[in-house]
């Protein structure tokens, strides 16, 4: 089986393949350690435990409880796109952002407006 | 066997992009995973909304034993870290590390399903089926929708490692690999916010 496909020149095309966003400087250099997923998996291994133990051991109130919580999924989540799922990459493979904001726009909005309009008025909200 | 990418190892890009071909297949599998989005979005949103019809069942506080969800969580997130050293070792162009990494994602993964069953299993032991109210159908179509996905995943991490064992780190099994980090690293997003909406909330 034939595997050696023809490759384009690394160079830029032309395409928008060059664009560079600062704040997602590329990362791509291969470390000799691999520091970056030792960080992320400490960091989501510590809110895990943090979220854990203030359900467990009752450190607030029910409302400020619920938003808390929900806050710190969403910093693990941006945690996982961020280290794990490659977005400081970002050189070359800018098109990930415009399918990740359609994720989040389509996922925030299902769930928003769903709840929004079924919980109307129903007082279990 | 000398592959392509090595020839280009100082480009700009990260070595799965490197070519076109499999450049788009990872588009598409972002697109893919925003359909993923859109199945879960759909089944969070009916299990908020049903969550306090328990009818003559338990509730969320009566029903779940954090025990073991705090293992499988500590199983999963163990399992992503171990599935993005996969992918590290065969970026650094080893092959045994990038097997051996992939085949204990693929273990912990069995493990986090192991113990998703045997919850299942208790609870309807106990009576407790999706038939006997709103919140425990949500629950388990929620619970049980990201079980079968890891299930899968697991499927596929096993074919995954027969062909790194076949053929080595070529071009397309790398965009292989690439792609089953993301899905991997998306399940475990999921059971975040499953893990705090559903668990940490119930029992609060």
């Amino acid at each position: 089986m034939d595997i050696q496909r023809h490759l384009p020149p690394p160079e830029p095309t032309g395409h928008g393949d060059e664009v560079e966003v600062r704040i997602l400087t590329p990362h791509i250099a291969q470390p000799h350690f691999p520091a970056m997923q030792v960080t992320g998996y400490g960091l989501s291994l510590a809110i895990t435990l943090i979220a854990f133990a203030m359900v467990a051991y009752h450190w607030m109130g029910l409302n400020t409880l619920v938003t808390v919580l929900i806050v710190m999924a969403f910093i693990q989540g941006a945690l996982q796109l961020g280290i794990f799922m490659h977005l400081r990459e970002a050189k070359g493979t800018l098109w990930h952002l415009p399918v990740l904001a359609l994720a989040l726009f389509i996922g925030l909005g299902i769930v928003g407006f769903s709840m929004w309009i079924m919980l109307f008025k129903s007082g279990v909200s | 066997m000398s592959t392509v990418t090595e020839t280009h190892r100082s480009a700009a890009r990260p070595p799965e992009f490197e070519d076109t071909h499999e450049s788009i297949r990872i588009l598409g599998f972002w697109i893919f995973l925003t359909t993923d989005v859109v199945l879960f979005g759909s089944l969070f949103s009916v299990y908020a909304v049903f969550r306090n019809r328990v009818a003559l069942g338990p509730t969320p506080h009566q029903l779940f034993a954090m025990g073991p969800v705090l293992a499988e969580t500590l199983i999963l997130l163990t399992s992503t870290f171990t599935c993005s050293l996969s992918l590290y070792a065969a970026r650094s162009d080893k092959l045994k590390g990038a097997v051996a990494w992939l085949t204990a994602t693929l273990l912990l993964g069995a493990s986090f399903v192991f113990l998703e069953i045997r919850e299942f299993v208790g609870d309807v032991r106990a009576g407790h089926t999706w038939h006997q109210s709103a919140f425990l159908s949500g629950f388990f179509t929620l619970v049980g929708t990201h079980g079968s996905h890891v299930t899968v995943g697991i499927a596929w991490a096993i074919m995954l490692v027969l062909q790194l064992m076949s053929r080595g780190l070529t071009v397309t099994n790398r965009r292989k690999l690439y792609t089953f980090t993301l899905y991997w690293h998306f399940l475990d997003i999921v059971w975040i916010f499953l893990f705090t909406v559903v668990y940490l909330l119930g029992i609060a």
